[in-house]
């Protein structure tokens, strides 16, 4: 089938999307009312619950272009609910929200639609709190679970839900996407989306975005930079600052943006006083964006280290004489030095102690800590 | 959009609407009052994605038109405004508000991003204003406030002609109200949970004539509509089953006590001030006296005697104070009626008078007793 509508964002996930095409269109036995889409980071899981989500809202079943898609894309509809926590973990707290909504009948007559981001980081009781919502919701109400992996999904919460599994969009289909929807030339897309590793919104940054690539090269210097002690403490020291400032620079635009947009909601800074409650909402949002930025953050460390596997994987390739295509096409010089200087027995023992510093990281390890026995590791 | 309208007018309809915008908005727009001038005159809209709220009033239209602009700024302009019409009018991306020697210009908020307001459901009946908002008040006590039961949270509203029965209940009582209303078809039935505090809210607002829709049919399903003097709210439905509340109600009770409502209510006020926080207060009913008492043994304690009418045999029966104070305060009658069965079964609290009765089924609250240890 060809893609259309909402579903044009869905890129590379044509089995996916015909599963999910076909509950909206209301095949028989095709919708049911809980859902769990995983797949790796990047792949775009919340594209694609948001996309279903607005297929279902939808009265032409996800045209892209109606005030129902526009209003569920833009994250204000009133029967989507997204639960998009920037939180390390998500408790009963957040969860009793949730329920709560899920027992509504939906303002505009449909579905009403309750979107978790990640699931993956629902704690045990707050899971509890969610079961009976999830197993027998009115007849009205659709969950979209969110996780990278069904095995990350408590075993009660997975079984009751219909499975889609995202994959890894092809470099071909990223490329066509920054060609299409942003103008890219052939080349530029193509090299963003071989470094992005198929994170299509990796992919669209590094394309469009020459400070981006700068910081990328930047993290991927780090493996001609070890060499002493102290030359690996500083790297290290480095790699925590380029994430750092990666972050920050698109947190800057968004946070302002929305900080703007909540004033001009409030009717703050028109010259009248500032209204009661005002305060607190600005305080709130600020929060907001901290833990985001928080979570961010975690988020930017671990692709950090997803490119430099995809470092020293080339460096393997050249090493080997496989002859695939280079992840970082724009390193290879790098990449045949350290290739010409090392063996493949050094280079495997690299990228275990990078996928090292993952695991540590995911595990809540301090990430300077980490970082530094990893360019250690990396000698 | 270009307008002209009474500024009394606007305030006021502006104050009511902008009360219902959300104070900390989960997105921003929802802090937005929609604007809308159509040949029918002007809409003043706002949503918090569960409730909508829509006042019209009458204006000289000079052109249509929609815009979204910040609610709390717009009510605070609105309250400073000298007495003189208000002319509005949508410049680009600014709204220009001009009242006597007064302008203001207010930044749109992006109209496209607002969500779809709800559909008004059509009309199923009106009952005066007082009427309702008293009958709401009444069950809303009974209503749980946990929302991992969301269905608890309710108060069932049931149209059987022109009867309509309200309920509420969160598991330790149960209070159902009964009124008479002019339904817009003759035999008709309807039922529907809608959330207490929404329904509590909106009712006390209105004034003259309540004109409630229940959905039916598939434009504005699963949603209530309360109108009254061009002001309409709508609510989502809670959605599920509501206990059976109709089976808990004992078709006889053994005993029957009639106590003046007030000292009651004081009565009880006062010896549950002795106890800790929610352990019960015991009352004893005799011929000619109620005796009421809290807290036991070593702790404080304290014990109050009344007049009370028995009809039937002695009981002791413990209750949680709170619902005990909750049931008697949603009274509106000098005297109370409460029915028992045994001491652990449900006692019905009824309103009455002085010289007793008190059979019908105007209003009727539950009570669950607490068990006595030893
Ligand atoms: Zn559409």
């Amino acid at each position: 089938m060809s893609l259309s509508g909402v579903w044009t964002d869905v890129v590379g996930q044509a089995s996916a999307v015909d599963v999910l095409a076909s509950a909206v269109a209301g095949e028989p036995g095709a919708m049911t009312h809980a859902w769990l889409i995983t797949g790796p980071p990047g792949s775009g899981r919340s594209v694609a619950a948001r996309a279903f989500a607005a297929a279902l809202q939808c009265a032409a079943g996800g045209c892209g272009d109606c005030r129902e898609c526009h209003t569920v894309l833009g994250g204000t509809h009133a029967d989507v609910e997204v639960l998009s926590t920037e939180l390390l973990s998500i408790g009963v707290k957040e969860t009793r929200e949730l329920v709560r909504r899920a027992a509504l009948s939906p303002a505009g007559g449909r579905w009403q639609v309750i979107v978790a981001e990640d699931a993956d980081r629902l704690t045990d009781q707050a899971a509890n709190a969610l079961l009976k919502a999830i197993e027998e919701p009115p007849p009205k109400t659709v969950w979209i679970l969110c996780a990278p992996a069904i095995e990350d999904v408590l075993p009660t919460i997975r079984s009751r839900c219909r499975s889609i599994h995202l994959v890894t969009p092809s470099t071909a289909a990223v490329a066509a996407v920054l060609v299409r929807r942003d103008g890219m030339d052939e080349n530029t897309a193509r090299v963003a989306a071989l470094a992005s590793q198929g994170h299509i919104g990796r992919a669209r940054r590094l394309a469009r975005d020459p400070d981006a690539r700068s910081r990328r090269a930047d993290v991927l210097a780090l493996p001609r930079k070890v060499g002493d002690v102290g030359s690996c403490l500083r790297a290290a020291e480095r790699l925590i600052e380029a994430v750092k400032a990666d972050v920050a620079a698109t947190a800057e635009v968004t946070d302002a943006a929305e900080r703007e947009s909540l004033k001009a909601a409030l009717g703050i800074g028109t010259g009248a006083k500032q209204p009661p409650g005002a305060a607190a909402a600005l305080k709130e949002l600020e929060k907001r964006q901290k833990t985001r930025a928080t979570r961010s953050q975690r988020d930017g460390l671990d692709r950090a280290l997803v490119d430099l596997v995809a470092f020293y994987r080339d460096v393997l390739a050249v090493q080997l004489g496989s002859g695939v295509d280079l992840v970082n096409e724009a390193e290879a010089p790098a990449v045949q030095d350290v290739a010409t200087a090392s063996t493949p027995e050094v280079t495997l023992r690299r990228i275990e102690a990078v996928l090292a510093c993952r695991t540590a990281l995911e595990t809540n390890a301090a990430p300077l800590l980490a970082v530094e026995a990893m360019t250690l590791g990396l000698r | 959009m270009k307008f002209r309208v009474e500024r009394d007018v606007l305030a006021e309809a502006v104050a009511w609407t902008a009360r219902s915008l959300p104070v900390r908005p989960p997105v921003a727009v929802l802090a937005g009052l929609l604007l809308t001038a159509d040949e029918n005159g002007l809409a003043l809209s706002g949503f918090d994605y569960e409730v909508s709220a829509r006042a019209e009033v009458s204006a000289d239209i000079a052109a249509e038109g929609r815009a979204l602009v910040s609610g709390r700024l717009l009510a605070d302009i609105c309250k400073s405004l000298p007495a003189k019409p208000v002319d509005i009018s949508i410049d680009g991306t600014k709204v220009n508000l001009v009242c006597g020697s007064a302008r203001f210009s207010l930044l749109t908020l992006p109209v496209e991003d607002y969500p779809t307001l709800p559909e008004m459901p059509s009309r199923s009946g009106a009952v005066p204003a007082d009427v309702f908002a008293h009958a709401v008040a009444q069950v809303a006590v009974a209503a749980g406030r946990d929302d991992t039961l969301p269905i608890l949270t309710g108060i069932r509203i049931e149209i059987d002609g022109d009867t309509v029965t309200l309920a509420a209940t969160d598991r330790y009582r149960l209070a159902v109200r009964e009124f008479t209303w002019k339904p817009e078809q003759q035999g008709m039935s309807a039922f529907a949970l809608v959330p207490a505090k929404t329904l509590a809210d909106t009712a006390k607002s209105m004034t003259g004539e309540v004109e409630l829709a229940l959905s039916s049919g598939a434009s504005g399903e699963g949603l209530v509509g309360l109108t009254s003097s061009g002001r309409r709210t709508t609510s989502r439905l809670l959605e599920g089953d509501f206990p059976k509340y109709r089976s808990l109600l004992p078709s006889e009770s053994l005993s029957y006590a009639t106590v003046a409502t007030a000292p009651f209510h004081e009565a009880v006020r006062r010896v549950s001030l002795v106890a800790e926080r929610n352990t019960p207060v015991r009352l004893s009913f005799s011929a000619g006296e109620l005796v009421l008492e809290a807290g036991s043994g070593d702790e404080a304690s304290a014990s109050e005697a009344l007049e009370a009418q028995l009809d039937g045999d002695d009981i002791a029966i413990a209750f949680n104070p709170t619902y005990l104070l909750d049931g008697l305060g949603a009274l509106d009658s000098s005297h109370v009626r409460l029915a028992f069965t045994t001491s652990t079964k449900p006692a019905i609290i009824t309103p009455t008078t002085a010289e007793g009765g008190g059979d019908g089924t105007e209003y009727r609250h539950l009570l669950m007793p607490v068990r006595l240890s030893g």
